[in-house]
């Protein structure tokens, strides 16, 4: 069963079209990334999804069931654009407003319980602005995980965070997908860190799905390359096509696609005289996915 | 995946649904200070209103008895001085504006996300914000009372009026927060995040400036009681049952009405 399924999803704003006829498919179980450049329609689908936005016309449902079920949507946490904490209220006291909201029986147990899985157990006293950024972030993904919610959706929750807050978000993020197996629908415009937790990707550009992706067949379809430097490039180039290499000169430095043995290729350079300065393997992840997915090069 | 637990939705009753927006709105009234603010205010108000009748100048002597800071002698719309006007419709006043920032920083906090992610249902939102703010009313209404009755003393004017009536009086005002609560909420909604217009809006209506104004047109009608401000005028000193009960039908139309209009705009338009 999939956790969101979208079909035709448009939605406008005094005649702009934010979505126009997005089509969506979440795996439960998943960490869908959604990706997409600023105003591209992230926010809006997620406001959709969480019934915070009317759409114009299309259909959602979520787990198989219409997303305006009440018995669906009590199972959905979100963290959209804020954390949705009153300021002046403790961390405890936002927490337990949501705990009541939801109708949960042993609600400082499930606060405890919240609070331990975003590392912040030892805080719970502190007033909510007096919270540093990634604190408040956690707290948001706490608030998102009362209840014990099968789909989770986090609109740019590592946006701003400092290294250590982006990896901790990560541990977090991982740690809710493999211990409580909720399906997380998280977008980012940080896709390294993304690409280190995702299992699925879906890229939207103009309200429009462009591409959808298991992490597992884009890591198939993955370029490898060899750039290298040697004392005389031009003739490099000439020999390594004549030997068969798939070899372009990109951005300033030769670029050898398709070939995994670099020890192979330093000793075919050696035996006609080349010795390579500099030889370094790459692999295209998703952002350079993602860029030549927008400029139209990948498919 | 793999990983994908076993799912099973349980939909919540509707009473489960309102338990729990219900509780999220009283916790919240009891833990900030707002709804204590304007439960002092309200106790506050009948000492300003009497400082008036005890002064010297237009103000002086505009009650003649104490209850009159409660309630007016009769129903009338057309005001002719304070002493006609300020009594326990005041509450109803300084109710919407505390109303409007309640919900207001539902909006302004983001806080209304949460709610509208796990309630599908819109009209609970509606009711619950309704009932959590006639509660506050009632509260004010109360304070107000004991403040009027202190107030009242201090003016050393006398106490003396029906019992019956009097208690019809203040039984209509408080059925009236139902109502003033819902048109608060509905106002609130229409405009969401647009805070001062809510608040502006709910204080020239909490006035009654417009009914106040119609009377001045049309004169003294028992027509206007269909309108809130109506009714509360309708809970005066020489109330009776048959007040009561107007107020409690009037009240009680008027939030559905409100109520219904509020969950239909919810439903069809965007929330935040």
């Amino acid at each position: 069963m999939n956790a969101i399924e979208i079909r035709n999803l448009t939605k406008s704003f005094r005649g702009m079209y934010a979505l126009d006829g997005l089509d969506m498919t979440v795996p439960q179980g998943a960490i869908y990334g959604f990706i997409g450049e600023n105003g591209s329609g992230k926010s809006t689908t997620e406001k959709c999804i969480c019934g915070h936005l009317v759409p114009d016309r299309g259909k959602i449902t979520l787990f198989g069931r219409p997303y305006t079920d009440a018995g669906v949507r009590a199972k959905v946490g979100a963290l959209i654009e804020n954390t949705g904490c009153f300021p002046s209220s403790s961390v405890y006291n936002n927490l337990m407003m949501q705990a009541i909201n939801l109708g949960l029986k042993d609600r400082s147990g499930e606060i405890q319980r919240v609070l331990k899985i975003v590392r912040m157990e030892d805080n719970a006293r502190l007033t909510f602005k007096k919270c540093s950024l990634g604190m408040k972030q956690r707290i948001g993904i706490a608030m998102a995980l009362l209840g014990d919610p099968a789909l989770l959706i986090l609109d740019e929750p590592i946006n701003g965070l400092d290294t250590d807050g982006m990896r901790l978000m990560r541990e977090i993020l991982v740690d809710i997908t493999k211990n409580y197996g909720c399906t997380v629908l998280i977008s980012s415009h940080i896709l390294g860190e993304l690409e280190k937790i995702a299992t699925h990707y879906g890229i939207i550009r103009q309200g429009k799905m462009i591409k959808e992706i298991a992490a597992s067949e884009m890591d198939g379809r993955s370029q490898v390359y060899v750039s290298l430097k040697t004392g005389d490039d031009r003739a490099a180039y000439d020999l390594l096509r004549r030997g068969g290499c798939n070899v372009k000169f990109e951005e300033g430095e030769l670029r050898v696609y398709d070939i995994m043995d670099t020890a192979r290729l330093s000793a075919y350079l050696l035996q006609n005289g080349f010795a390579p300065s500099e030889l370094k393997k790459h692999k295209i992840g998703l952002e350079e996915y993602y860029v030549s997915l927008m400029s139209g090069k990948a498919v | 995946m793999e990983n994908a637990k076993t799912l099973q939705f349980e939909r919540p009753s509707f009473s489960e649904r309102l338990k729990g927006m219900l509780g999220v709105d009283f916790y919240r009234l009891f833990h900030t200070p707002l709804f204590y603010i304007f439960i002092v205010i309200a106790a506050l108000i009948p000492a300003l209103v009497s400082m008036g009748a005890m002064g010297e100048g237009e103000t002086a002597g505009m009650f003649t008895n104490a209850w009159q800071i409660i309630a007016a002698d009769s129903p009338l719309y057309i005001v002719h001085n304070m002493g006609e006007y300020a009594n326990m419709n005041m509450v109803f006043i300084f109710g919407g504006i505390m109303v409007s920032i309640f919900i207001g920083h539902d909006y302004r906090s983001g806080y209304v996300k949460q709610l509208f992610t796990t309630h599908a249902k819109k009209e609970d939102y509606m009711i619950s914000k309704t009932l959590v703010s006639a509660f506050s009313m009632v509260c004010m209404c109360f304070t107000y009372l004991i403040g009027g009755m202190i107030a009242g003393a201090a003016t050393g004017l006398p106490f003396s009026i029906d019992g019956g009536s009097l208690v019809c009086a203040i039984l209509g005002k408080v059925i009236m927060s139902l109502g003033w609560a819902s048109l608060y909420t509905f106002i609130n909604i229409i405009f969401r995040r647009k805070f001062g217009i809510s608040i502006a809006l709910c204080f020239v209506l909490g006035t009654g400036i417009p009914v106040i104004g119609a009377a001045a047109l049309v004169g003294n009608t028992a027509a206007l009681n269909i309108f809130l401000y109506g009714s509360s005028v309708q809970a005066c000193l020489s109330s009776d049952f048959v007040s009561v009960a107007v107020c409690l039908m009037n009240s009680a139309v008027w939030a559905v009405v409100y109520n219904v209009l509020g969950a239909v705009i919810l439903y069809h338009r965007d929330v935040y």
